[in-house]
């Protein structure tokens, strides 16, 4: 239809070898870490399992154990003292300790090592979530898949562009064909909103004009006199299209953007086809007359919401034109 | 031509120079890494030793033998060393700030040549 954004192949910004470079390295980091939780849980069952072994021991005043003599050799011994331990506390230092006290440092020294995992857990899933961002990003440019971006085009208020901006970094992946989706977003639907009131009191103005006219009609049934009403209707219409370069005009000269110049197109190409429809009544007297009441609801519907809403953006309403073809 | 070599040299000088302080930079980061392990490692310790009796026996181990240590002295030793490791971290994140400032000023500087060079080969095309 009409050009007012631009699309882009997604595989160009992000070709698919650097997004799955980027990933395979997120994946990486991934596993590293997945070797540091690892180690990090074998520290915790060892933590457990000397814990349960420290709690043990003073249960008798003497173990009979098997002494590690060398690396391969063992021999026959007694473990006595079985409350006395010297607890290595790290850098170097030991402590002695009862194993009552030691089993306390060791459970200290085991909620240290859950944070440590907990911590470790958390950063994890940060790379698993950048790792599917990639990967999704690097399926969807292999597949060819196309961003489309438009200028959300504002030239009264200064924020509004802003807004526009964001948003169409904020949704840089737009579905081809979905073009609706990158707009549906608070700003968009609140002047779609505002259109469509206007819309309803273009509608309700111009209902009354038909009205109006009808009681006309009915007033003077004859032929000629609805002759001469039709020449009325075409005399205004015709001016109504005479004004129409003027408000494009007005359009295109708040600025040469894009948008602004397609609506303006617009208008333009309109215009023929309008002033057939317009000379056609005549002919077919009846018929024809209601159809150039519709026509011009219809004018006033294409014009006013331009004029008005025209200063404040083009997009919408070529957009609304669109909905209308 | 002979402008363009220069230029040419330059870069790769530039890029020689980027590459060196890149490589200062990782090494930074490693040991900044083993400094953070050891403060983690050594807070612990103190904990550990602020939670002992006046009268526990404390030992440091000294190549194969534990040395028997006053609890007082063994905690102002790990202070120390714990305020040693900050200071070290301090100094470590002072000179990866400075690294990381001459890292961009280089990149600015490759950049610039980079586009006198592409800006005389259009010229040159011109011609």
């Amino acid at each position: 239809m009409e050009k007012k954004g631009t699309v882009t192949q997604l595989s160009s910004i992000y070709p698919a070898e650097e997004t799955q470079k980027a990933s395979r390295r997120v994946q990486d980091a991934i596993a590293e870490r997945e070797q540091q939780l690892n180690q990090l849980k074998a520290f915790i069952d060892d933590n457990t399992s000397i814990m349960n072994l420290v709690q043990k021991l003073p249960d008798e005043t003497h173990h009979n154990i098997m002494v590690p003599f060398g690396k391969a050799a063992f021999f026959p011994g007694r473990l006595i003292h079985t409350n006395e331990l010297t607890v290595l506390l790290g850098e170097g230092y030991y402590a002695e300790r009862t194993s009552k006290q030691t089993a306390e440092i060791l459970k200290r020294r085991g909620k240290a090592l859950e944070a440590q995992v907990e911590s470790l857990k958390a950063i994890m899933q940060d790379l698993k979530a950048e790792a599917s961002f990639f990967d999704v990003t690097a399926d969807e440019s292999a597949e060819g898949l196309v961003e489309i971006r438009e200028d959300y085009v504002e030239e009264a208020s200064g924020t509004l562009p802003a807004a526009g901006h964001t948003k169409s970094e904020n949704t840089p992946f737009v579905e081809v064909g979905d073009k609706k989706g990158a707009y549906e977003d608070e700003e968009y639907i609140r002047l779609l909103a505002r259109m469509a009131e206007l819309e309803k009191e273009e509608e309700e103005a111009a209902k009354g004009d038909v009205s109006n006219e009808n009681e006309q009609i009915q007033n003077e049934p004859n032929s000629t006199s609805g002759q001469i009403t039709t020449d009325e209707e075409v005399g205004s219409l015709s001016v109504e299209a005479s004004e129409m370069p003027a408000v494009s005009k007005e359009v295109s000269s708040h600025g040469d953007y894009p948008a602004l110049n397609n609506s303006m197109m617009n208008t333009s190409l309109e215009q023929p086809r309008e002033k057939k429809e317009v000379q056609a009544p005549p002919t077919a007297n009846k018929t024809a007359f209601t159809g150039s009441i519709v026509e011009r609801a219809h004018d006033i519907r294409t014009n006013m919401p331009e004029q008005q809403i025209g200063t404040r953006s083009s997009k919408p309403v070529s957009r609304f034109k669109m909905q209308r073809k | 031509m002979a402008a363009t070599k220069e230029l040419q040299r330059e870069l790769e000088n530039k890029a020689n120079d980027l590459n060196k302080i890149q490589k200062d930079i990782s090494k930074n980061h490693q040991v900044r890494k083993k400094y953070t392990i050891q403060l983690g490692e050594n807070e612990l310790v103190l904990k550990e030793l602020d939670l002992l009796n006046e009268d526990a026996n404390v030992y440091k181990l000294i190549g194969p033998v534990l040395v028997k240590q006053d609890l007082a002295e063994a905690n102002a030793n790990v202070r120390k060393r714990i305020d040693y490791i900050s200071a070290e971290l301090k100094r470590l994140d002072a000179t990866l700030q400075d690294l990381e400032e001459k890292q961009n000023s280089k990149k600015e500087a490759i950049f610039k040549v980079q586009q006198r060079i592409q800006s005389l080969q259009a010229g040159k095309a011109k011609a």
